[in-house]
């Protein structure tokens, strides 16, 4: 489903990653572990294209970083659900308006749109938090409506970049059994993260290990 | 047509929540909408106000004394086919002798017992032909005419005039033109930091697969909106400053502001083509 071959992606100086080789399929679970700077956060934004390899490429099943136009990018990411440490989400929206964007912009109809939003949001534990906007959430609640904003468009992996990096431990571990949840339907998860812990909470995970740009280990 | 709804929302919505920006953003458009509208009324009055002394402008053609009054019609005539000509009055000699009385205070009889003064007419140019080029030119043909004596008219009078109303043209049209140029740029700048303190939205938007055009809508819409409401404002304290001006001020400052309901129609078209066209570009950037 992803593939890397032979990527090599500069963006800043000594930052990026070099020469990566390796798929992932469909439905895996897979830890991108490595310290700050590491080059796990390259690596998903070469995932849903925000950046491109100057070297070798990256397919998405039939998308190509080489050959991929602007225009088809936000029908990659259509495909591709995304979380970050910071939620990224819209303050001046309630929780409701801020899953359905998702689904306006990938021109689903209202009625549709409501159901898939109920639905995803009792399936987060989030059914009585409709009409909050993220700030009164607490940031467990915030991070589960980012989920559930990434999951709704049923994306055939969700990328998770840090995703308990404002957490407590508590609230880090029910994370990570909800992805784990979700991977067990299905969705491919890919987490970036330092936090080895949380590694042994998902049994059977791939896990690969970057250094400086470079993978040091796959397992 | 779910999503045409939606982005419209959104459009409406946003101006909604933009709150200060979206409001500074109004203001400044009103303003540049302001400028814009002044500009129009002082320079179109301005070029009015020249082209009215240019058209008090007028030729005296004396005819000579021996010339019959048959000759005199004859000639009135050829004047009234003449194009060039806008209007004419005939002063016989007895008119013009009033005229001297009246403006001199003596009656020309008893300083001469004759009346000296010739039959005359007084002539003025359609709007075309009031300039010096023309006016010398038509003077040389009258002036060759056998019942003409003389021709006269105040030729510094309109060199002077043509020199000043060129540089009144273009300082007018100048500054015009520099207030139209100001208001675009603040209306596009004043879009642009409305655009700027949303950028989370652009973030989001794109991370979810948002395409360009879903993107851009909305805001464009939010700034064709408060183009429209900034020009309103500006057409809505134009339109009060004009009726103090000739409610209270008329008399003070002798002059009348006299503008139709087009002008405003036109801040308005304006105002709202600056949001549509300043938002475009804004939006346009940041998405690249």
């Amino acid at each position: 489903m992803i593939s890397f071959i032979n990527a090599n992606c500069t963006f800043r100086k000594n930052a990026g990653v070099k020469n990566l080789n390796f798929s992932i399929d469909d439905g895996e679970f897979v830890f991108l572990t490595g310290p700050s700077g590491a080059g796990k956060s390259t690596i998903l934004r070469l995932i849903y294209m925000d950046l491109f390899p100057e070297k070798g490429k990256v397919l998405i099943r039939d998308f190509d970083s080489t050959r991929i136009r602007d225009r088809e990018i936000p029908f990659l990411r259509r495909k591709v659900g995304m979380i970050f440490q910071d939620y990224q989400l819209l303050k001046d929206r309630n929780v409701y308006q801020n899953i359905a964007l998702a689904l306006y912009a990938s021109h689903y109809k209202t009625r549709e749109i409501k159901s898939r939003v109920y639905s995803i949001l009792n399936q987060v534990g989030l059914g009585h938090r409709v009409h909050h906007r993220p700030m009164e959430l607490s940031g467990g609640e915030q991070q589960r409506v980012a989920i559930a904003r990434a999951l709704v468009k049923e994306p055939i992996v969700l990328l998770a970049d840090e995703p308990t990096g404002n957490l407590d431990p508590r609230v880090s571990i029910e994370l990570i059994n909800l992805l784990n949840k979700i991977n067990k339907k299905g969705t491919a998860v890919i987490v970036a993260t330092h936090n080895y812990s949380l590694i042994k909470r998902v049994p059977g995970a791939r896990l690969i290990q970057i250094n400086e740009g470079e993978i040091t280990s796959i397992t | 047509m779910t999503i045409l709804w939606f982005l419209f929302k959104e459009g409406f919505k946003g101006l909604i929540r933009s709150k200060y920006s979206g409001a500074f953003s109004i203001i400044i458009i009103a303003i540049s909408i302001m400028l814009v509208g002044f500009g129009y009324v002082i320079a179109r009055d301005t070029l009015f106000m020249v082209e009215n002394i240019r058209a008090q402008f007028d030729v005296d053609i004396f005819i000579k004394q021996t010339v019959s009054r048959d000759d005199i019609a004859a000639f009135e005539k050829k004047l009234k086919k003449m194009n060039e000509i806008d209007h004419l009055i005939y002063i016989s000699p007895e008119e013009a002798a009033k005229k001297f009385k009246k403006e001199f205070g003596e009656d020309i009889f008893d300083i001469l017992d004759y009346n000296p003064l010739p039959p005359s007419f007084t002539i003025s140019f359609t709007p075309i032909y009031r300039n010096l080029i023309s006016v010398e030119a038509i003077a040389n043909i009258l002036q060759s005419d056998p019942v003409v004596d003389e021709v006269k008219y105040r030729k510094n009078f309109l060199i002077i005039l043509e020199k000043y109303q060129r540089i009144i043209l273009f300082t007018v049209l100048g500054i015009f033109a520099v207030l139209t140029l100001i208001s675009i740029i603040l209306t596009s700048n004043s879009i642009k930091m409305t655009i700027f303190a949303r950028q989370d939205i652009i973030s989001t938007m794109k991370l979810i697969g948002a395409t360009n055009r879903f993107i851009k809508i909305p805001f464009v819409i939010e700034g064709t909106l408060e183009g429209g409401l900034g020009s309103l404002l500006a057409a809505l304290i134009i339109y009060g400053m004009f009726y103090l001006q000739n409610t209270y001020f008329q008399s003070f400052f002798d002059y009348t502001v006299v503008v139709s309901y087009r002008f405003y129609v036109a801040l308005l078209i304006l105002g709202t083509f600056l949001g549509l066209i300043g938002s475009r570009r804004a939006i346009r950037k940041f998405l690249n």
